[in-house]
């Protein structure tokens, strides 16, 4: 990305007034976020808070029950999934969403091919060698090198958690969405996970949600905090780290509303 | 739940086997009996090509079909009634083109059921497909002007296939070459774009949203795909029986079809063929081998014999018969591994992962045991019914 990313760079992703109601419920409520380009932004809240929500918003997984979705650039709130997948946006999954019966290389493979054209293509060709080639480098950088062909279901937990992130990066986003990348990652595993995401390319874009401070707090820049549906604070990680509330609301003492 | 169409690669002693078998099918004409040949090897091999398209949709799109044989029966009655023949029609066009007309036709409706499919899962594809398949029964059975009054009768078929009752062996390395057609064309298939998407499709559907996929365009081609496969078994089966009437498409066809399929394995391709073979020869042989017992049992109850086999394939092995033979294999494998010592144990699986790998997988890492099949078809299907289905097969010279 030649321009800088700076104050008044047009956002990549702005939400305005979004809301998701899930029968009596307001998961997500009136929330207005941007991220601008080459921003690293951490989402931290409660379970509960609604954040996944927000990303299955930002990604189309779902419609929103009101407010509007800009990505881009352009307004994509009635585009489908896999619309916005192909314009630059990527995402993993809370818990993963892997392809159980396909080995490592075969899952990079279909990321890489996801946001390029030729998907009824039913002969092999010159094409494939050259996806394939890029599904191993991407997988080998984020660590997978030595189980490219071993089936997704014979991985250890930690190494499908490497393999959503790297399918996420495999299909070359401008702006990627990553939930709870660290969920249930051994110590060790949480601190290469921290260095991945630290040596992603500089032009894309991260939101993060995480629970792991050490990973959060480490890899963003910016920090937005989340409460039953609604942005309740934003701030530098020192500040957010030094705020009071977000401490009570990670011990556990809510405030009541 | 993770279907892996992956297979080992193959052992020597499995590849003198498969020699084996290629050469028996090969030299079948001259080995069998006419009626051996034409009666139960074709009929299997048909029969199979129809398992073959629902094996493909549930093992490679995880989507089991309820409407192939409907989409069988379509190809079937339009050659019928293209062709020249005593009831329907009667165009008299060249039967290959009647043939070629009737796969597009077949083809063509397979698309439309699967784009009205493609949006559903689970159990609700499962109703859905068989609807379809209900539908083109009493179709079958009120249009007679298409179906005739005692189906479509005397058929013409081609010069070169040859009629099966006096030229058994031409029509048989007809349905072997478009058996082995179909069988390879979709295990190519399976590695290409298509084929990939198509799993990814089977594992996560969202995830395939999330990357960039249309999932419904992709799963109404794959029922166009597996539509091809049944119209050309569909065809087979008119010029072998040279009729066709609603008991080709009823439910108890649609049944044998899937109980073909669960027998034989829904996982492997081969498995259609596999559950084709048993289905066809119990159906035939158990008539004369069921044991008198009382009145519960007895020849002309051998349906009950035949649904109690079908029950304890499937309850022995989830993967139908070619399920149990992979476990087989994989136990005596280990086996040997663990007594050619320990040391291979250690440099087995490289990373220790917490919840890792147990050591015996060592030698063979892309096996799947036997497909969890349970989860996507816990549906038991037992034959106890008095009546044989496909009566058009039954009581055969
Ligand atoms: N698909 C859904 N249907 C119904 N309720 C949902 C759905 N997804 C999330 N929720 C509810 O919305 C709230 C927010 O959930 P979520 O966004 O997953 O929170 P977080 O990711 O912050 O833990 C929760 O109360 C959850 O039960
Ligand atoms: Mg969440």
């Amino acid at each position: 990305m030649p321009e800088k990313a700076t104050a008044d760079a047009r956002p990549i992703l702005s939400l305005k007034g979004i809301g998701r109601r899930f029968g009596g419920l307001d998961a997500v409520r009136g929330v207005d976020l941007e991220i601008k380009p080459g921003e690293r932004r951490a989402i931290l809240g409660p379970n509960g808070a609604g954040k996944t929500t927000l990303f299955n918003l930002i990604s189309g997984e779902f419609p929103p029950t009101s407010g509007t979705v800009h990505l881009f650039g352009e307004d994509v709130s009635a585009l489908p999934a896999r619309k916005r997948a192909r314009m630059g946006l990527a995402r993993t999954f809370q818990t993963s969403r892997l392809f159980g019966g396909l080995t490592v290389e075969d899952n990079v493979y279909l990321a890489v091919l996801g946001v390029r054209d030729g998907h009824l293509r039913p002969v092999l060709n010159h094409e494939d060698s050259e996806m394939r080639e890029r599904a191993r480098e991407i997988a080998t950088q984020m660590g997978l090198g030595e189980v490219l062909d071993r089936e997704v279901a014979e991985l250890s937990h930690g190494e499908q958690r490497q393999l959503e992130v790297a399918m996420a990066r495999a299909t070359d986003p401008k702006l990627m969405l990553l939930d709870e990348p660290a969920a249930g990652l051994s110590r060790t595993e949480r601190q290469t996970l921290t260095e991945l995401l630290l040596g992603l390319p500089e032009d894309i874009t991260l939101v993060i949600i995480e629970h792991d401070m050490d990973v959060a707090l480490r890899v963003a820049t910016w920090v937005t905090m989340m409460y039953e549906g609604q942005v309740i604070a934003e701030g530098t990680p020192d500040e957010i780290r030094a705020n009071e509330m977000v401490h009570d609301l990670y011990l556990g003492r809510r405030h009541a509303a | 739940m993770n279907i892996s169409v992956r297979s080992a690669p193959l052992t020597r002693p499995e590849k003198i086997g498969l020699g084996v078998i290629a050469v028996v099918a090969l030299l079948a004409p001259v080995i069998f009996s006419n009626f051996f040949l034409s009666a139960l090897l074709t009929q299997a091999i048909w029969l199979g090509l129809v398992a073959l398209s629902l094996i493909f949709l549930s093992s490679y799109g995880g989507m089991v079909s309820l409407a192939q044989v409907a989409i069988f029966g379509i190809a079937g009655l339009v050659t019928a009634n293209l062709s020249e023949a005593e009831g329907g029609l009667s165009v008299a066009i060249d039967p290959w083109l009647a043939a070629i007309i009737a796969i597009l036709v077949a083809v063509a409706v397979a698309l439309i059921f699967g784009a009205i499919a493609s949006r559903s899962e689970g159990i609700y594809f499962l109703m859905i497909t068989l609807a379809f398949g209900v539908m083109v029964y009493y179709f079958f059975g009120q249009v007679t002007s298409l179906a005739g009054h005692g189906g479509v009768n005397n058929v013409a078929i081609p010069g070169i296939v040859g009629d099966r009752v006096n030229d058994p062996a031409s029509f048989y390395y007809v349905s072997l070459a478009v058996a082995a057609a179909c069988y390879f064309g979709l295990r190519y298939l399976g590695r290409t774009p298509f084929g990939l998407t198509l799993q990814g499709i089977r594992d996560e559907p969202t995830r395939m949203r999330a990357l960039g996929y249309h999932v419904e365009v992709h799963r109404t081609l794959a029922f166009g795909v597996a539509g091809l496969v049944a119209a050309l078994a569909g065809v087979l089966f008119v010029w072998w029986g040279r009729r066709i009437g609603p008991g080709a498409v009823e439910l108890a066809t649609v049944i044998d079809v899937l109980v073909v399929a669960v027998i034989g394995g829904l996982y492997r391709l081969h498995g259609a063929w596999v559950g084709a073979l048993a289905f066809v020869l119990l159906d035939n042989y158990t008539r004369r081998w069921t044991p008198e017992i009382g009145d519960i049992l007895g020849p002309e109850r051998f349906n009950t014999l035949l649904g109690l086999i079908f029950l304890a394939i499937v309850l022995i092995s989830p993967g139908g018969l070619v399920g149990a033979y992979e476990s087989l294999r994989d136990r005596v494998r280990a086996y040997f591994a663990g007594r050619r010592g320990d040391v291979q144990e250690d440099a087995s699986l490289a990373p220790p992962a917490p919840d890792g790998a147990s050591g015996a997988a060592a030698g063979a890492p892309a096996d799947r045991p036997n497909g969890p099949v349970a989860a996507q078809a816990d549906v038991t299907f037992q034959r106890s019914k008095t009546q044989t289905a496909t009566p058009e097969i039954g009581g055969e010279e």
